[in-house]
């Protein structure tokens, strides 16, 4: 064994966040210099909405992560059940009504997936099943056809730039501080945290750990539920196929954003920094003419990296 | 034969060790002591090729080694059992017994796996045990000794064994003690963690003790006495190990009336009054601890009647007792005792978390009043508190699965194994501190294998074996020898 200065050995820590925010500038200043387009006010909006709409879903997703339940495979299905089921009520009873209903049975499927996952104990095995419901629920109420709803609220909702920033980023901006403040200061927010760092210590020492997979899952769904109406008001329209295939964009800006897939630690934040991540990469890909293939690819391999990444840091730093 | 020297190592900004040296020759047995935090496990991580040291010099028969990872250590003739259980539950206890044993090669069947192991079970005194039963259907003390049944199917030349015996009772660690000396009589070189005293006098040849990072020469085991070993490691003398016992105890509060769980045999009667603490005495899987899990509502009382402050006390699960102020510390803090991935204060304030909040949201000053205030009663210093749970030492960590029930001023405390793996300075601090809680009327029930700790802590003693309450008696009219003999059946089985 060789012995070796360790006074030399650099020993700045950084916080997880930062490498987020690092990699969101370098990405911001390659796709600028090389890519004509990029910084264009449009194609900037474009870029802001997807990321604030995967945005809000990811933080969803981080309360089920840092609860220690993993992840849900439903998020994506769900999204289409609450946007057909928003397009009718809003279109039978208006939009305030479609829209507090539309949360409501948000909250109830996730209160529903919540018992089926204390029950079964599987979150992955368990969201998968729920997800395939979901989507054949979308299908039988839509009947399979383009549901189509005509709402000012609505077309303002989908649409409007208060102070020039869009209604999606704002709900992204309001999500991310409020999600962040409940894990951090929240009674509940601490619940989440410890069951999800050791569940059996967590029953030991009297926490709810019931209550907490409910409230992971009701987090995610109203997540998913804020995608679906903002969605459907901006384009006035809703069907069964909507946000087919993002599951795996929602996951992976969680994991991008370094929140350790064990549970216990990280906050939304990071799955926010993560999302952002993601739609960049993803539009600069676009631009670029990247097909649908090698997008798929290039995301797989970034989580790959990023995943180890963060395992190594772990090793390092702790 | 095997010479580390100058050894130094860090983690992030806390330099753990700073100029170890440790020799031990072929054929002998080195205790390796200090307190908790010390560096103990961190020195034998470095030479298992667990953690990479940041400076220093191995060498095994003069010859200079370089071990970057366990692979190099097992390939060098170096066996490890470390602290903390490495046991793969899932997996049978065969298949455990040669886990990561790579001269097996892939194919080999079960059956046959089973009659290899059988050798190495016996030889720690797990005969009993079918090798092809899941680990996970074990207690904690079988899968010690497991463990050890893998350093011996290794056939090591250098053993390292890190407090092999803190979660073992008399009659196991006689057997562990009888594994070691024969590895020592083949030639081994044996490396041996203890807090345990009587085994550092009983079993080894040379000490060495680590204190502030640093190591003294080692010396001979039969020249030094309990006193000056005690001052090397805490660099001060100890008083009194055990507090003076309560003058009087109060009024009855909890009463079982032949009860039965799962673990006993035979209905368990008996009362706990006000400020007293009760010991349970007996050996694993004698029935003290499911004593407890029963009135802790982690297993289910199957029989019988139990009263606390003369109404009915019939938990429904963990919460349960928690709100009848029953509180549980288990013996497996690793698996159900601490948050390992959070800090301690986290850890602390983790029961305690309605107390320290208002109105829903984490009240910081609360929470720091409650943890500093732990802390301070537990001699875990302000050092530890930014550290994660998990990064502490073995009997730091017992402190904070042990303190953070305090801070909800408890009726009942009950403790499986309340030191297990902690100093013997830090030993006499909990005991003091539980006597004091115990004084200001708290009442405690601890099970405890420790015949000293028995005999030293409670107010009065019921030992179990097999299962079966033995008898109840004043701590007074016990004395070791009685104690042993009821927790074994000595006179029985003669
Ligand atoms: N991964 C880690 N990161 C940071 N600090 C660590 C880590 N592992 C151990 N330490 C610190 O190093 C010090 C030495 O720990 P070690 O486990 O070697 O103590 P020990 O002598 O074995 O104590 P015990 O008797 O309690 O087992 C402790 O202060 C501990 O908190
Ligand atoms: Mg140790």
């Amino acid at each position: 064994m060789t012995s070796q200065d360790v006074s030399h050995r650099a020993k700045v820590t950084l916080p997880k966040t930062a490498y987020g925010l690092i990699a969101i500038l370098v990405l911001l200043v390659v796709a600028s210099v090389t890519t004509p387009g990029f910084a264009r006010v449009d194609n900037i909006f474009v870029v802001i909405r997807a990321a604030s709409l995967t945005g809000i879903v990811a933080i969803g997703m981080s309360y089920i992560t840092i609860s220690g339940n993993l992840f849900a495979l439903s998020a994506s299905a769900l999204g289409a059940l609450l946007a057909v089921l928003f397009a009718l009520l809003t279109a039978a009873l208006g939009f305030a009504a479609g829209l507090f209903l539309t949360l409501g049975i948000a909250v109830l499927c996730g209160l529903a997936q919540s018992v089926a996952i204390s029950l079964i104990g599987n979150p992955i095995i368990t969201t998968l099943a729920f997800g395939t419901v979901f989507r054949g629920l979308a299908a039988l109420f839509s009947g399979n056809s383009i549901l189509r709803i005509e709402s000012e609220a609505a077309l303002w909702l989908g649409t409007a730039r208060p102070l020039g920033i869009p209604t999606q980023s704002w709900a992204f901006i309001i999500a991310a501080i409020l999600s962040w403040f409940i894990i951090r200061h929240f009674k509940i927010g601490r619940e989440i945290v410890l069951c999800g760092a050791n569940p059996k210590a967590a029953v030991a020492s009297g926490l709810r750990v019931g209550l907490v997979t409910a409230i992971a899952c009701a987090a995610l769904s109203i997540g998913v539920a804020v995608m679906a109406i903002m969605t459907v008001s901006q384009f006035s329209q809703a069907k069964a196929d909507l946000f087919m295939g993002y599951d795996f964009d929602y996951i992976a800006a969680v994991l991008v954003g370094g929140i350790a897939l064990r549970g216990g630690k990280g906050t939304p934040l990071q799955a926010a920094l993560g999302a952002v991540l993601i739609a960049l990469l993803q539009n600069f890909m676009l631009l670029h003419g990247l097909s649908a293939g090698v997008r798929m690819t290039i995301v797989g391999l970034l989580v790959i990296a990023s995943i180890s990444l963060f395992h190594i840091l772990q090793g390092r730093g702790r | 034969m095997l010479r580390m020297s100058g050894i130094v190592k860090s983690y992030g900004p806390t330099r753990v060790l700073e100029d170890v040296d440790l020799a031990v020759e072929a054929g002998e047995v080195m205790a390796l002591m200090g307190e908790n935090g010390a560096g103990k496990s961190t020195l034998v991580k470095i030479l298992a090729g667990i953690e990479p040291a940041d400076g220093g010099t191995i060498s095994i028969d003069g010859a200079a080694v370089s071990i970057r990872s366990p692979g190099h250590a097992q390939a060098a003739g170096i066996g490890y059992v470390a602290q903390e259980l490495s046991i793969v539950e899932s997996l049978s206890v065969a298949e455990n017994v040669f886990l990561g044993d790579e001269t097996l090669g892939f194919f080999r069947s079960a059956a046959s796996l089973a009659r290899r192991a059988r050798p190495y079970l016996e030889r720690v005194g797990l005969d009993h045990i079918d090798p092809l039963s899941l680990a996970e259907e074990h207690s904690v003390a079988e899968r010690q000794l497991v463990e050890i049944a893998r350093l011996l199917s290794r056939k090591a030349r250098i053993a390292i064994l890190d407090e092999p015996t803190a979660a073992l009772s008399e009659t196991e660690i006689v057997r562990v003690k009888a594994a070691v000396r024969t590895l020592a009589a083949e030639g081994c070189a044996i490396i041996y963690v203890t807090h345990r005293m009587p085994e550092v006098f009983d079993l080894t040849q040379k000490v060495t003790v680590l204190r502030n990072g640093k190591s003294f020469p080692a010396v001979e085991t039969a020249g030094l006495s309990i006193g000056d070993l005690i001052e090397a490691m805490l660099g001060r003398q100890l008083g009194q190990m055990f507090p003076p016992r309560a003058a009087h105890a109060g009024e009855e509060i909890l009463r079982l009336d032949a009860c039965r769980a799962s673990g006993l045999k035979a209905p368990v009667s008996l009362s706990l009054r006000k400020g007293e603490i009760l010991a349970l005495a007996g050996q694993v899987g004698s029935g003290a601890g499911a004593v407890l899990r029963m009135l802790a509502g982690v297993t289910p009382i199957q029989s019988g009647s139990v009263t606390l402050e003369g109404g009915a006390y019939a938990p429904s699960g963990i919460a349960g007792s928690i709100a009848r102020k029953v509180l549980y510390c288990s013996d497996d803090r690793k698996r159900d005792g601490i948050f390992a991935v959070r800090s301690v204060p986290e850890n602390l304030s983790a029961p305690a978390l309605s107390a320290v909040s208002r109105f829903g949201l984490l009240s910081p000053a609360l929470e720091g009043e409650h943890v500093t205030r732990i802390a301070r009663q537990f001699g875990l210093g302000e050092r530890f508190l930014g550290r994660l749970a998990g990064n502490l030492s073995g009997g730091n960590q017992q402190k904070v699965a042990l303190g953070k029930w305090i801070g909800l001023d408890p009726k009942i405390l009950l403790v499986e194994e309340p030191t297990r793996g902690v100093d013997v300075g830090a030993r006499s601090e909990i005991y003091s501190h539980l006597r004091k809680l115990a004084d200001e009327g708290l009442s405690i029930i601890f099970a405890s294998s420790d015949t000293q700790e028995v005999l030293g802590l409670a107010d009065r003693i019921a030992s179990f074996f097999h299962g079966e309450l033995v008898r109840i008696c004043d701590a007074d009219d016990v004395t070791a020898e009685s104690l042993t003999r009821d927790v074994t059946r000595a006179s029985e089985a003669a």
